[in-house]
């Protein structure tokens, strides 16, 4: 299994923060890492998972390559979003992104069943937007305040607003399952 | 960017100092001085000696007094990021937090709210990388309180070196205890590091301990 890290950072000491956690439970496979400047000198082709990881709350720099993050749909790879990568996933398929606050370790509540995770959790979130409906997506998990999890209805494209990398290391694991 | 550290003294927070300087300017030094010595925010038993070490730095220090009484000292703290803000014009803090999310959820929220990037270069770090990086960034440290078994009273000024981080990784297969001290089992002071200009010298300290918790109580060093 191939997979690639896409940074969403626009500050690289934010990396080890937001990537390098990641990285230490997938480095057991074979992966890249890219930064979201970059996306254009990738061959997507010869990757399996997409991860699109986090990064600090006053970081919004990502949001001025919506069009790059776009085209990555096309590619039939399966990709999990965290955070920042959530609110890509949400964005790639025309959601419509609001102001919400969480920070700091929230309940989570299952909605629906899914590869990733059975039974309610704590997750620790830091976000400043998320979404309150989504259309393109199944909801598979909450918190009291906004949706924690989603999954596309027809593809293996999955977003978490919540940070997995922290206390949840099993859903990384378990969407390199799938 | 210019940006101001959480500065406690001990290893982790010289440790994300020195990562973030990497890339960035480090403009000032930021310490809570707590009277609580079972504070779950801010805890070391030489926070005195970081005045030493700011004057080594040859980096400019605030210090916040606090009581240390749970939602107070985040207040406290809060007042000591905003005075950093308005003196230096940072745009952001570097902390040394690891793992706890109490303390980086209170942090970040404090940022957020500010207006700041909130650095933590040292998140989800193992126990066992710590002690590594220590070693290739050659920072020296030692250990000035101690919190669980078996650490006993010669502990207490021991320097944190190859073959003690040996033993350190030895008895942390042993004992339940984390190696590099995330669970509070021990505390440190950075006595010389690349970035300090002098070394710390302890000239005269007193131990005060019993039952496998205890503190050095430094009570006069220099620089030399």
């Amino acid at each position: 299994m191939n997979i690639l890290l896409i940074s969403t950072c626009k500050e690289k000491l934010s990396e080890s923060e937001f990537v390098t956690p990641i990285v230490e439970i997938i480095k057991s496979f074979e992966y890249d890492q890219v930064n979201y400047k970059n996306l254009e000198t990738i061959n997507f082709r010869i990757y399996d998972k997409l991860i699109i990881c986090g990064t600090s709350l006053q970081d919004n720099d990502y949001l001025n390559y919506l069009d790059d993050f776009k085209k990555l749909k096309n590619h039939g790879i399966d990709i999990l979003g965290i955070c920042s990568g959530f609110q890509i996933v949400c964005n790639m398929f025309g959601e419509e992104i609001i102001a919400q606050q969480e920070i700091g370790m929230v309940s989570v509540e299952i909605q629906a069943q899914n590869p990733l995770v059975s039974g309610d959790f704590q997750a620790y979130n830091m976000h400043n937007f998320s979404v309150d409906k989504v259309t393109s997506f199944d909801v598979l998990a909450k918190s009291e305040k906004t949706i924690q999890m989603i999954r596309h209805k027809t593809m293996n494209i999955f977003g978490v607003s919540f940070h997995p990398e922290v206390r949840n290391e099993q859903i990384i694991t378990n969407f390199l399952s799938i | 960017m210019k940006l101001g550290v959480l500065f406690s003294g001990g290893k982790d927070s010289y440790l994300a100092m020195h990562l973030a300087s990497e890339e960035h300017v480090i403009s000032c030094l930021l310490t809570i001085d707590s009277s609580n010595q079972d504070s779950w925010m801010f805890h070391t038993p030489a926070i005195k000696l970081t005045k030493l070490q700011s004057k080594s730095l040859g980096i400019p220090q605030i210090i916040q007094d606090t009581e240390g009484i749970q939602d107070e000292e985040l207040d406290d703290l809060f007042k000591l990021v905003k005075n950093a803000k308005d003196k230096y014009s940072i745009e952001g803090i570097i902390t040394g937090a690891l793992a706890s999310t109490y303390q980086s959820t209170r942090i970040q929220k404090i940022c957020n709210k500010l207006g700041l990037w909130c650095f933590n270069p040292l998140w989800q770090l193992s126990q066992e990388k710590l002690l590594d990086k220590l070693q290739t960034y050659k920072i020296t440290s030692i250990v000035t309180g101690v919190a669980a078994e078996p650490f006993d009273e010669s502990w207490l000024g021991k320097e944190l070196d190859p073959t003690v981080i040996n033993e350190l990784l030895s008895l942390s297969k042993k004992y339940r205890i984390n190696p590099a001290g995330e669970g509070g089992e021990f505390e440190s002071l950075v006595i010389n590091a690349p970035m300090f200009a002098k070394r710390l010298e302890i000239i005269s300290s007193e131990i005060h301990y019993s039952n496998f918790a205890g503190r050095l109580h430094i009570k006069e060093a220099k620089l030399i």
